[in-house]
């Protein structure tokens, strides 16, 4: 006898692949479509069921975007006292559209938001979720959704199942699926609920955009080609400036390893790996990093990766393209030198 | 103010994490747990809201009894008291039925909380689910990623930071609520050993005999979740060219390589 609290649903019940689309303002996050994407692709694999996503206080114009990357019906839950965001509200909202539709499986992408909301709503279902994905699969034989996350500081990957309750949840951080291309010639539904929550304990009170000075105004690690990062192997706050002026030749950006942002020689916005950014760089430029599992994880979609340590051993070296065996001091001042050469010469 | 700090006993992040190879479950045999580096943010921030307007910080966590010293240098940084859930039946709990008993003990042992802590995420499992799911077991509101609050009669008027999308944020949260704090935005005071001497006393230890929670609803039975499977993590094949030597040369060998790629 299963936890009474979760009994054993009828999983017929249940059909169709929902993905959450979060909003900034007056426009989607990027993390929403590239679920579609991926929701697209396990709607194939469970015999062309339903797409759909859930959009809270959005316009026409946001759900017909969805619609354009894949969607085929979006809900928009249409309640004025949810134009601004709180987390206990929203997802009682959420849950509540869920609940009617009855999806087999719901979606969130991890941004900070998304974290917030998403284990609150899988609570109010009654059901499991699964934190962090990097990959998600179908058992066709039981239509379970197989929930790959990597675990025990990434040494290891975890299939996780929900065998018992629809729907099964999964977050899943930006960046780790494509985001499909927008085809503005796909139609499909769009449903507006009215959907009413019990009572609001939560309210903003102000939102401020902060001006952090990061360093040197670089773009982000997940929107850069090129990354050249920097670990503990750098010494000091100082190595981050010869960084800097690499990145900025090759119009890139900066990242780091964690010990690298304990150390506090970068904003942790910057730190790659299973508890910072998954990038997809065409390329990775790692200096004084060792390449722990944990670092890794961050990096295994980067097209290409060049190391440069002393040490000919550390294990990015073994997860290279290139590994430069050498002190980052006489390399980089040197590899520096010579392009802004060559950028005078053309 | 009746604060509850969730912490974990968690495996630290300096240790070497080693892998059962026949089970895939985590050795644990000599790694000492220690009290998630993120949780000790939200202590701190627990301690201060004491210090400005007085009342009682008991510290809470699900776990073996090997996290009892993780409990005991909390006491020794002021937490008032601990509560320890541990039982058998708790092991293998995913995070629904780990809230499950946080939450159950919150009841039964201190149901007149004003505030409920947590730290951000563990450093051993990084779900960020447990304060969520406290709420949502609680019936209370929430808020995460916390790092100043003020009391206002009974509500906290609370200041978050959103990395992603580089904003503060301010909200008004009615209590009693459940927050989460941003890892990294406290400085954890010392701990102070003439407390940590002692600590042992401040401690209680529930089990589910006292809980009384369904068995069917705790631990890996009462998990909704399954781990189906456990694998090492496999990475794509690189070229694995090395390059050594003098560095002038390295430098040339490493801009034809950014030449040809494109780069530059
Ligand atoms: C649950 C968990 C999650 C984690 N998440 C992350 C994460 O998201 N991201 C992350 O990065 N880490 C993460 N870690 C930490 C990770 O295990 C490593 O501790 C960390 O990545 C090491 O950082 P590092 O490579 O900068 O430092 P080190 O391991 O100390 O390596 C420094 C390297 O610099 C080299 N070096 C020294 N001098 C020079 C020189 N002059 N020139 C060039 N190279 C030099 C050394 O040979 C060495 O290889 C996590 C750990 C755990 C347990
Ligand atoms: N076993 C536990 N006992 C007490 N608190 C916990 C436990 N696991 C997680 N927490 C709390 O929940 C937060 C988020 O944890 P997680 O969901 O595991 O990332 C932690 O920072 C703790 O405050």
């Amino acid at each position: 006898m299963p936890c009474r609290l979760w009994p054993p649903i009828n999983k017929e019940d249940y059909r169709g692949v929902w993905v959450y689309l979060e909003r900034e303002g007056d426009r989607l996050k990027d993390v929403g479509l590239e679920l579609l994407g991926k929701a697209r692709d396990l709607a194939q694999k469970l015999g062309g069921v339903e797409v759909a996503g859930v959009l809270v206080a959005g316009g026409e114009d946001l759900a017909r975007e969805a619609i354009y990357h894949g969607a085929d019906k979006v809900v928009i839950i249409d309640n004025p006292d949810l134009k601004i965001y709180t987390p206990a509200e929203y997802a009682e909202a959420i849950a509540r559209v869920v609940q009617k539709y009855r999806p087999e499986i719901f979606l969130i992408g991890a941004t900070k938001r998304g974290r917030e909301l998403a284990a609150y709503i899988a609570n109010t279902l009654a059901t499991g979720i699964t934190a962090d994905c990097t990959a998600l699969e179908i058992d066709p034989k039981t239509r379970d959704l197989l929930q790959i996350r990597p675990t025990f500081g990434g040494t290891q990957l975890a299939t996780i199942r929900t065998p018992q309750r629809r729907p099964q949840m999964a977050s899943v951080r930006p960046g780790v699926f494509p985001k499909p291309p927008r085809d503005p010639s796909r139609t499909g539904e769009i449903i507006v609920e009215k959907v009413e929550i019990t009572k609001r304990r939560t309210r903003l009170v102000s939102i401020e955009k902060r001006l952090e000075k990061d360093i040197a105004d670089l773009p982000p690690v997940e929107s850069s080609d090129i990354v050249v990062a920097g670990g503990r192997g750098l010494g000091t706050a100082e190595g981050f400036k010869l960084l800097v002026e690499l990145a900025k030749l090759l119009n890139g950006t900066v990242g780091a390893s964690l010990m690298a942002v304990r150390a506090g020689w970068v904003p942790h916005t910057r730190q790659i790996g299973q508890t910072g950014k998954t990038i997809r760089p065409k390329l990775y430029i790692a200096v004084g990093i060792s390449g722990a599992i944990q670092h890794l994880m961050g990096i295994t979609e980067a097209k290409m990766i060049i190391a440069i340590n002393p040490d000919p051993h550390a294990p990015i070296m073994e997860n290279a393209d290139y590994a430069v065996v050498g002190d980052y001091k006489q390399i980089i001042p040197m590899l520096i030198e010579e392009l802004k050469r060559l950028k005078n010469q053309s | 103010m009746k604060i509850v700090v969730l912490t974990k006993a968690a495996v630290p992040l300096s240790s070497a994490i080693r892998i059962d190879p026949k089970t895939g479950t985590l050795i644990r045999e000599g790694v000492p747990l220690t009290v998630n580096i993120w949780d000790r943010d939200a202590v701190e921030f627990a301690l201060r809201l004491k210090d400005r307007y007085g009342g009682e910080v008991i510290a809470l966590s699900m776990a073996p009894p090997s996290g009892i010293p993780a409990l005991e240098s909390l006491i020794g940084m002021g937490v008032d008291r601990a509560i320890l859930a541990s039982d058998r039946a708790f092991a293998g709990a995913d995070t629904w039925a780990t809230a499950h008993v946080l939450a159950k003990t919150i009841e039964k042992y201190i149901p007149d909380y004003d505030l409920v802590v947590a730290g951000e995420e563990t450093i051993d499992s990084t779900t960020a689910h447990i304060g969520a799911q406290t709420a949502s077991w609680l019936g209370v509101p929430y808020i995460y990623y916390v790092y100043d609050a003020e009391v206002k009669g009974r509500t906290l008027v609370v200041r978050r930071f959103l990395e992603d999308e580089g904003v503060d944020e301010v909200y008004e949260v009615d209590m009693p609520a459940v927050i989460s704090v941003l890892k990294g935005s406290q400085i954890p005071r010392e701990v102070r050993l003439s407390r940590k001497l002692n600590a042992r006393e401040y401690i209680q230890v529930v089990s589910n005999k006292e809980l009384g929670l369904d068995p069917e609803c705790v631990g890996l039975r009462g998990s909704p979740t399954l781990v189906a499977g456990m694998a090492p993590a496999t990475y794509p094949p690189r070229k694995k060219v090395v390059i050594q030597g003098e560095p002038s040369e390295v430098v040339k060998k490493l801009v034809e390589i950014l030449k040809s790629e494109g780069v530059v």
